[in-house]
């Protein structure tokens, strides 16, 4: 077991300040450093949630802070018309799916709704902004920034010339429907946020769940292959691209492949990693 | 019959590397007839792995049909339902049994599960299987050669309905209790009945009585041993692992209360489900 079987958790440390990206299973196993760890755990944690699908919020009512009344947590996600994102959370944790409620958790929880387009700071010295994403139902991306370097996290997105996702779901008749001259500006403009988005990072975790064979098979569920991921890190001149978001089915031995073939592909001056559970990344001065 | 365990932890998955040997899926046990009748039994993330394993037979060509018996609507036995590629393929057929919640019956509660803020599938009408929920009651019925039997199994301070799960063929039986609590003696007495002289009663089993925890709403080690002594099965599987509870610590629990049992000289043989293991009888 090298590279885990966890969902989607991404932990960013900044100084004191303590930044969660997603909260898939592995936000269990953060919850039980922190609680393991001599001290005490912070007293705010920023959960920034990229969507709601269940491999990116599963792992919330297992992170042990939820239960610490020393502890305020500040979630974000996007804003929708309906439901909101504290009733979205709120539903899934509550009868009949689990037996808790979020007005009976001991941490201090705060809700803030965002634009894709919205930049927000926490503290006064990291920046973060947010961009949509192309994923069923919508999506967003975020930029972390800070003194100790620019993090760009994209776990979920399909590529930007075949399917425009948004709020209605795709109907897939085995083959991509021809693309409207609007949805044609409309990812073209997506593609540029995202670009700008991850403009001069340091790292960019992203997308690389399918092959380029199963991408063709499975454009309509909204995600990218190492290649597409490797587009836009080029374009945004990154300087190490995260593969992230493995398909379930790919294997350790698949995964040392795809790692091994792309690190000769990277542009000189770029890395690019399979991401895997534990992994550690600082910025070498 | 066939036994064959593709999840055994409670709560949430835990694939971490300490916990491989006894698997760190969520709850899912299938059950075949002699005559090739399948029942799964709860399908948490092991019904992930389940479907997988489906695909070199019919319902990897659309012609497969199966029964699953869902003990209660918790992450932890429901939500592997719509993962696997065979649940979209179209013609094969799912009979879901389950109980009906506060929120309203089976169906609705996997409609909202897989609504588009929490799934792309964008709710039941697009999984690609025929489906069919229905509302378990206590009426025994037959699934080919096989008999189900459900027994409810709520407190009234519990606030989700729990069924229990009895399948007979011929002279063999097992029996499926999960994510209940003996709030009182009436409960005990129910259990062991249903349980009587079953080959095989798996038994959540996530803490043992001394055990300080949060979590008051499961049965302890020692009420799954206590039920299956009164029923006089003759194997119990501890089941519904806790996700802090290791391989090691698994196996050191084992050999405490198979020390205790063999100290009786209790007949009973003491397993805890294993992820994979396949038993037959």
């Amino acid at each position: 077991m090298r590279y885990g079987g966890n969902t989607a958790c991404v932990e960013v440390r900044v100084g004191e300040t303590c930044i969660v990206l997603d909260a898939g299973t592995g936000l269990r196993l953060l919850g039980n450093a922190m609680a393991q760890s001599d001290a005490p755990p912070p007293e705010r944690i920023h959960l920034l949630i990229t969507h709601t699908h269940w491999d990116h919020i599963i792992g919330f009512p297992f992170f042990e802070p939820i239960y610490d009344s020393r502890v305020s947590i500040s979630i974000y996600g996007l804003r929708r018309t309906q439901p909101s994102l504290r009733a979205t959370l709120a539903n899934a944790v509550s009868d009949p799916l689990l037996p808790i409620s979020l007005e009976s958790l001991n941490a201090n929880l705060a809700f803030h709704e965002i634009n894709h387009t919205m930049c927000f700071s926490i503290g006064d010295h990291i920046h973060v902004s947010a961009a949509q994403v192309n994923h069923p139902y919508r999506a967003l991306g975020y930029r972390v920034e800070s003194s100790d370097g620019i993090l760009v996290f994209i776990p979920d997105t399909g590529p930007f010339h075949t399917i425009l996702f948004s709020d209605e779901r795709v109907v897939w008749t085995g083959k991509p429907a021809p693309l409207s001259v609007e949805e044609q500006r409309a990812l073209a403009r997506m593609r540029e946020a995202i670009v700008k988005l991850c403009a001069g990072a340091d790292w960019i975790i992203y997308d690389s769940q399918f092959t380029p064979e199963q991408y063709l098979r499975f454009p309509h569920w909204g995600h990218s292959t190492p290649d597409q991921a490797l587009d836009i890190a080029r374009e945004a001149g990154v300087r190490e691209l995260l593969l992230f978001h493995h398909d379930p089915h790919r294997t350790d031995a698949e995964l040392d492949l795809i790692g091994r073939r792309y690190a000769q592909q990277a542009p000189p001056g770029m890395r690019v990693c399979v991401a895997y559970e534990g992994m550690e990344l600082r910025r070498e001065h | 019959m066939d036994i064959q365990f593709w999840g055994v932890r409670g709560y949430v998955p835990t694939p971490s590397p300490e916990y491989l040997r006894y698997g760190g899926n969520t709850c899912c046990t299938s059950v075949t007839g002699s005559r090739g009748e399948l029942i799964v039994i709860d399908a948490g993330t092991g019904f992930c792995q389940f479907g997988d394993a489906l695909l070199e037979g019919p319902f990897g060509r659309g012609e497969g049909e199966m029964i699953a018996l869902i003990s209660q609507t918790h992450w932890d036995h429901i939500l592997g339902l719509p993962f696997p590629a065979v649940v979209h393929v179209p013609g094969n057929h799912l009979t879901i049994y389950g109980p009906d919640s506060t929120r309203g019956s089976l169906g609705i509660i996997y409609d909202g599960v897989l609504s588009p803020v929490y799934s792309p599938v964008y709710g039941l009408a697009n999984i690609g299987a025929t489906h069919d929920f229905r509302s378990i009651t206590s009426e025994p019925f037959s699934v080919g050669g096989l008999t189900v039997q459900a027994l409810p199994c709520s407190h009234q301070d519990d606030t989700s309905s729990i069924w229990s799960y009895r399948i007979d063929e011929g002279d063999s039986s097992i029996v499926y209790f999960a994510d209940m609590r003996y709030a009182n003696a009436q409960m005990f007495n129910d259990a062991a009945d249903f349980a009587r002289g079953a080959d095989m009663l798996i038994h959540s089993a996530p803490y043992t009585r001394a055990e300080s925890m949060r979590d008051s709403a499961h049965s302890r080690v020692e009420d799954a041993i206590e039920v299956a002594l009164r029923a006089e099965v003759r194997q119990l599987f501890l089941f519904h692992h806790a996700p802090s509870r290791t391989d090691d610590q698994l196996d050191e629990l084992l050999a405490h209360y198979r020390a205790e049992l063999a100290a009786q000289q209790s007949p009973l043989i003491l397993e805890a489900a294993q992820e994979g293991v396949k038993i037959s009888f």
